[in-house]
């Protein structure tokens, strides 16, 4: 009987009062891994009471000492490193080397929150009127949640909590029922920290779990990442119950490359952006846009590089593309292919039913190619979140970009090109929230906000950035006389 | 493993030859490898977690560890020669090829100094 995780509240690991758990199956052996409990909104609840308790005492300890919490755990991240990388691979199915990037970019989260002490400073005025000073300062506002996906089990939780935690407010998080493990690792690692009991809690479950974080009256904010219909659910749940809310959805994202790129290294920029993590990362390049006569070339080499990854079990150093996350989203990615075949499409790579031997019963979907794809085809309109790359055609660089901007989502776009003037014009006019140029992943830093547009974001301010003490902080303008 | 075809498995195969070499250094009776070679397996290490960056992930051709196969079993001076050159050969191979300059830049520091005692 694999473990059945616990939830942590109160600084103590606690059971679920719900008896039912998800099984937790490792995408690539089939192995059920964990048992993940369907925590209850009682649960939640009692992880809001927790997290409302430890408030009082967390938001009068000094941001300096705050901070210090987080230099202790970026510490503590890279001794546990290699076993959160594992765990990430052992419940998602991507690549080591994907899952040590993953963990990475979670630690430059707690980097860019140790920055919180200037961050959170304010400004203000002497002599507004005569005698009166105004000055505005940021404090906590209270209980923070987020509620992450299974695509980036370690790295999303991350863009989160320290920043939440450092500009002093507690923390409850609901990650994915599908990959709960890599949470639990930090959480271990939180433990190890001696916070202040309540500063930061972990609720395992999920759609009733979910519920109860968007609608506890406790709970000042919450952050989302996901699909789009979950994304919108969560922004219109959230708001009607008064809460302030950061939800990212889908993408379809497109790359447009010109006649004049470097073919063979922009393709192998593409094949990361494509095929990175199976295609299931809300950056994914989904969609190729060849200008002009870069068409041919481009297929070709794009086929050619695609045909050469190695795909198989990530925990073995030399597989190039892991599997996709469980054999619903196999089954669903697959689908998806045959129905745009048969909406007119060409398989230039044809990725379903792929086998690795060794693990013949893996969610393993091998790298896809489908050209002569039209804008009206499900591959060019709907997220696959898979290992699937559709080729379009346009005659020239403003078609490619009406292309672009027809789509309903608007997370991240990307121009392969030599030459500043269209690249220039490309980073003017698109209408997306994160533009690559000569970058297929335009993944921002923790010091910039993460973008994204139309139906990939529902909310006001973004993660990660400057947004993120925005969202953290409430600010209080104080008008000050003495007589 | 047989192919040294992404970030990860140059930086696996590069730690576990130190360790290997650290080993074998210890065998020797010679303790300054030993501990040289310790010190590079560590820094490896931190190389392969802080310089992984997914936009660095792309695919590499055309190494494999087979032709890095170290011969450990002459523990004399002439053995010690041979098995510092291998480990030279390995990282003058792979550091090129290493698109990352921090990674880069430690591959080629142990390079060098398995050069000098070749």
């Amino acid at each position: 009987m694999a473990q059945k995780l616990k939830n942590y509240i109160g600084g103590d690991w606690v059971e679920s009062s719900s008896s039912i758990t998800t099984p937790v199956i490792n995408p690539a052996t089939c192995e059920t891994i964990a048992e993940c409990p369907e925590s209850t909104r009682a649960d939640v609840d009692a992880a809001v009471k927790a997290a409302q308790e430890g408030f009082e005492e967390w938001r009068r300890t000094p941001v300096l000492n705050r901070v210090q919490y987080l230099f202790r755990f970026k510490t503590m991240m890279e001794e546990r490193f290699e076993d959160i990388t594992k765990a990430v691979v052992e419940e998602n199915g991507k690549t080591r080397d994907e899952a040590r990037g993953e963990v990475r970019r979670g630690i430059e989260s707690i980097d860019f929150a140790t920055s919180v002490p200037v961050l959170m400073r304010n400004d203000g005025l002497e002599d507004i009127a005569a005698g009166i000073d105004e000055t505005t300062v940021r404090q906590p506002a209270g209980v923070f949640a987020a509620i992450t996906p299974f695509n980036f089990p370690a790295m999303v939780p991350l863009w989160f909590l320290p920043t939440a935690i450092a500009c002093g407010n507690t923390f409850i998080l609901k990650p994915s029922p599908q990959t709960p493990i890599s949470a639990g690792l930090l959480y271990e690692v939180l433990h190890d920290l001696d916070l202040p009991e309540g500063v930061v809690n972990l609720i395992q479950g999920g759609k009733e779990a979910s519920m109860a974080v968007m609608e506890h009256p406790g709970i000042k904010g919450v952050s989302f990442v996901g699909s789009t219909p979950v994304a919108k659910l969560v922004y219109e749940t959230c708001t009607k119950h008064g809460k302030r809310v950061q939800a990212q959805g889908g993408a379809k994202n497109y790359i447009a490359v010109l006649p004049d790129a470097d073919m063979a290294a922009s393709v192998k920029n593409i094949m990361g952006a494509a095929y990175g993590c199976a295609g299931q990362r809300c950056l994914a390049a989904a969609v190729v846009v060849a200008v002009g006569d870069a068409h041919d070339k481009l297929k070709e080499e794009l086929v050619k590089q695609a045909g050469n990854l190695r795909v198989g079990y990530g925990l073995n150093e030399t597989t190039q593309m892991g599997t996709v996350v469980s054999a619903v989203a196999k089954e669903r990615i697959e689908r998806m292919i045959t129905q745009g075949i048969e909406q007119g499409a060409t398989p230039a790579l044809d990725g379903r039913n792929a086998q690795v031997s060794g693990y013949e019963g893996g969610n393993f979907v091998g790298p896809t190619i489908v050209e002569n794809v039209t804008p009206d085809n499900i591959l060019a309109k709907e997220e696959v979140f898979g290992p699937v790359l559709a080729i379009m055609k346009a005659n020239d660089f403003d078609e490619a970009i009406d292309i672009i901007n027809s789509s309903k989502y608007g997370n991240a776009a990307s121009l392969f090109t030599t030459n500043g003037g269209y690249a220039r014009e490309f980073k003017y006019r698109v209408n997306a929230g994160n533009i690559g140029i000569n970058i297929g992943v335009a993944a921002p830093s923790a010091s910039f906000p993460f973008g994204g547009q139309k139906d990939s974001f529902f909310g006001d301010l973004h993660g990660q950035g400057m947004d993120s003490i925005e969202f953290y902080t409430e600010r209080k303008i104080v008008i000050e006389r003495w007589i | 493993m047989s192919s040294l075809n992404t970030f990860g498995a140059i930086l696996t195969y590069a730690i576990e030859l130190e360790t290997r070499l650290t080993d074998y250094y210890k065998q020797a009776g010679n303790a300054e490898q030993a501990s040289a070679s310790d010190k590079r397996r560590v820094k490896l290490e931190r190389a392969r977690r802080e310089f992984v960056l997914e936009i660095t992930l792309e695919a590499i051709e055309g190494l494999d560890e087979a032709n890095y196969a170290l011969e450990l079993g002459d523990t004399s001076a002439a053995g010690q020669k041979q098995a510092a050159a291998t480990a030279a050969r390995f990282y003058a191979d792979v550091a090129p090829r290493i698109n990352v300059r921090d990674a880069q830049r430690i591959l080629e520091k142990c390079g060098k100094e398995h050069t000098a005692a070749a």
